[in-house]
């Protein structure tokens, strides 16, 4: 009975040992480390020299949001090399993964779109995925998330749009689909014309700022606290608060952006606009 | 479609409200006057589409409350 209690003492004893040193060791690299790898404006730890100079891209480095979106491309490019090459009738640990992933999407899909919803699997998929491999990015040192400029995130938005207008007139035609525009009653259309139009237009740039924004604010405070984390203090609120509440953002932005997708894809596809011009 | 708008389904729409409300209006703005540049008639399409966007945003904003029922989900 004793040496049980002592037993358990002592593995307690070791438990918070290991925890302290943990600690210890991470702040040692925040201390140490830390304030010349992270951030937006601190040089990245992958930098590639700009072989694209002679097309006309200045500078003497290529911007590290593009060279982060290679990285993420890389990962996922990998990261499906390696599931699709050693797929099987009983899944390993790996195609598991991913069959629970792409589960997880067709899920979605099915809910938010309905019957017709599998077909846009690659748009929302890969949008789905770059975001939130790039988001959860921001929180290893050294590195940038690509989402964290604004050009990504435009170019995200901006795909999805055209491909959701794509997808509407593919759907219906592009009279319907216009048609579709002007409202119920046919006099206030050319009231209502432009206000959809506006109202469409809109949609990307909510988007985009959104995610941008959630991304680069998290990013910044991330830099000012590592930056100080030589007093200890901020380098442990970035530990405690900070490192859990970007994850968090990083799943939940990445949520918004593929549920708005698809929110604005099964207003353009959706079937039965006949029936409300009545 | 499905029946009842899920808690994540509502969470994405909410979450663009504060944003898009601006954006519409932003928009409506830049389209109006970037219309009066080119077009040379100074003061008046700046308004007429400064209007444009504000009632673009506040349609948005309505649509996705659930104030007004929404031509497309």
């Amino acid at each position: 009975m004793a040496t049980e209690t002592n037993k358990k003492a002592s593995g307690r004893k070791s438990a918070w040992l290991v925890l302290v040193g943990l600690v210890l060791a991470n702040l040692l690299v925040g201390v140490f480390l830390a304030p010349r790898q992270v951030g937006l404006h601190h040089t990245p730890f992958i930098q590639l020299p700009n072989f694209l100079a002679p097309v006309g891209v200045p500078g003497e480095w290529l911007p590290p949001h593009v060279t982060f979106t290679w990285v993420v491309m890389g990962i996922l490019v990998v990261f499906g090399w390696a599931v699709g090459r050693g797929l099987r009738a009983v899944p390993g640990p790996l195609q598991n993964f991913a069959e629970v992933v792409v589960e997880g999407f067709y899920g979605l899909l099915d809910q938010m779109i309905g019957r017709q919803g599998r077909q846009f699997l690659p748009l929302v998929g890969t949008a789905g995925l770059f975001i939130l491999t790039s988001n959860l990015l921001a929180n290893i040192p050294g590195l940038q998330p690509p989402t964290a400029n604004w050009n990504t995130t435009v170019a995200l938005a901006v795909t999805v749009f055209i491909s959701y207008n794509y997808f509407g007139i593919r759907k219906h035609g592009l009279a319907n689909y216009l048609k579709h525009f002007c409202g119920p009653i046919w006099w206030l259309a050319p009231l209502m014309f432009p206000i959809e139009f506006i109202g469409h237009l809109a949609r990307p740039v909510s988007l985009s700022i959104r995610l941008f924004g959630n991304i680069f604010g998290e990013e910044s405070v991330v830099t000012i606290l590592l930056g100080l984390s030589w007093l200890v203090m901020p380098y442990l609120i970035w530990l405690g608060v900070m490192l859990p509440l970007s994850l968090f953002t990083a799943a939940v932005q990445t949520f918004v952006f593929i549920m708005l997708t698809m929110v604005y894809i099964a207003g353009a596809v959706e079937e039965g606009h006949a029936e409300e011009h009545h | 479609m499905p029946d009842e708008p899920s808690f994540l389904r509502q969470l994405a729409r909410l979450s663009t409200i504060g944003i898009s409300l601006v954006a519409a209006t932003a928009i409506g703005l830049a389209m109006g006057y970037g219309l009066d540049w080119l077009l040379g008639t100074k003061p008046w399409l700046t308004m007429v589409f400064a209007l444009f966007g504000i009632a673009a945003g506040f349609l948005n904003l309505f649509r996705d409350v659930g104030l007004i029922g929404p031509p497309r989900r």
